[in-house]
């Protein structure tokens, strides 16, 4: 079943480093495959906005954080692992 | 930031483990609050000031990216050249550093932009498609360098490197989006919209605010006469988005600027990665 509610996304990244760029590309893919319009994303730049990641408890870039629907889950990496990252969010393959 | 020390500020078994994959780009010390960029992100951004790397490149594993390197020649690309024409045999690919590069469509003598190539891509996917010649015209629009590599060599390194192949499929794909969504954007958004995306896409691949480009060549891009151009331009500069005078533009407020363009930029943005 796919996900209806609107899933909440954050994505904290370091501008286009290579990893950050293929989080973004890999998350957007996913997103248009799999949430439609259904998702709602922030992208947090830590090399611009340090402060906020340290107040949300950042450790590395790329972390996708999912806010809600709960469970929340956090995944670190620059998303490849695409089975994981559905699993993480809560969508069926 | 060294690898091993990256390691050290991080004690999470996830963080750990995405480290040491080479997932990772940057590392924030928690006590300090600074961030520590790791080696091959820290060479990819390490664009102050002087020459970006191109990112398409970068974002091969590091052995794939130094191999490549051998077959790889860097060449200065200046404004307004003219780097291959609509049927003619493509004999290099480029992979702009800080360089920007139009692909124009070409008809009756008449040009319409409909690619723009920068930092993150290549110019010469036909080559990676299995087809020889140009179908568009492609211009320097921005001064800078750009990483070439013979047709030959880049045939070979494509079967040989399967993390370059997908790249430059991801990359040949997003230009597919592209392509499409300005046939969409050509027909029916006006000039101001228009024009307004298009220094929107230059603007994300240039680190200045400042970009140089005539009315005749946004002309072209747009497929208007210069009059049209100065009108839509100077709409913009009234409503103090951009500061527009001989040929150089100055992004004053790019959240103003993405409300006035018209919904194709963040759709192939969002599409496109």
């Amino acid at each position: 079943m796919r996900a209806r509610k609107t899933v909440k996304l954050r994505l904290y990244v370091a501008d286009n480093a290579p990893n950050s760029a293929r989080a973004i590309a890999n998350l957007a893919a996913i997103c248009k495959e799999h949430l439609q319009f259904t998702f709602k994303l922030e992208i947090i730049d830590v090399l611009k906005s340090p402060l906020r990641a340290l107040a949300d408890g950042i450790l590395v870039t790329p972390h996708l954080a999912k806010l809600s629907p709960s469970p929340a889950a956090k995944i670190v990496g620059n998303l490849s692992d695409r089975s994981g990252v559905l699993l993480a969010l809560g969508i069926k393959p | 930031m060294s690898v091993a020390r990256a390691l050290r500020l991080v004690t999470g078994g996830p963080e750990r483990r995405a480290i040491e994959a080479g997932e990772i780009d940057a590392v924030i010390d928690s006590a300090t609050g600074n961030v520590f960029l790791l080696p091959q992100a820290k060479r990819a951004l390490s664009s102050a000031g002087g020459e970006a790397a191109n990112g398409l490149l970068a974002a091969l594993p590091r052995q794939d990216h130094q191999r490549l390197l051998a077959e790889l020649e860097l060449v200065p690309l200046a404004y307004g050249e003219v780097m291959y024409q609509p049927g003619e045999r493509i004999r290099h690919v480029h992979f702009p550093n800080d360089a920007i590069v139009s692909l124009l469509a070409v008809v009756e003598g008449k040009a319409l932009a409909v690619g723009l190539v920068g930092r993150e891509g290549m110019v010469g996917i036909p080559l990676a498609l299995g087809a020889e010649l140009a179908l568009v015209r492609a211009v320097v629009q921005g001064t800078g360098s750009a990483l070439r590599m013979k047709a030959a060599s880049f045939h070979e390194a494509l079967e040989h490197c399967a993390p370059l192949r997908r790249e430059v499929q991801r990359y040949a794909y997003t230009k597919l989006v592209e392509a499409r969504q300005t046939a969409v954007c050509n027909r029916f958004h006006g000039v101001e919209e228009r024009l307004g995306r298009w220094l929107l896409m230059t603007h994300d691949r240039v680190r200045a605010d400042r970009l140089h480009v005539t009315h005749e060549f946004l002309a072209d891009m747009l497929g208007v006469r210069r009059a049209g151009v100065t009108q839509a331009a100077g709409d913009l500069q009234r409503r103090r988005l951009i500061d527009y005078r001989r040929g150089d533009v100055r992004i004053l407020d790019r959240k103003g600027l993405e409300a006035a363009a018209c919904g194709c930029y963040r759709i192939v943005k969002v599409l496109a990665g």
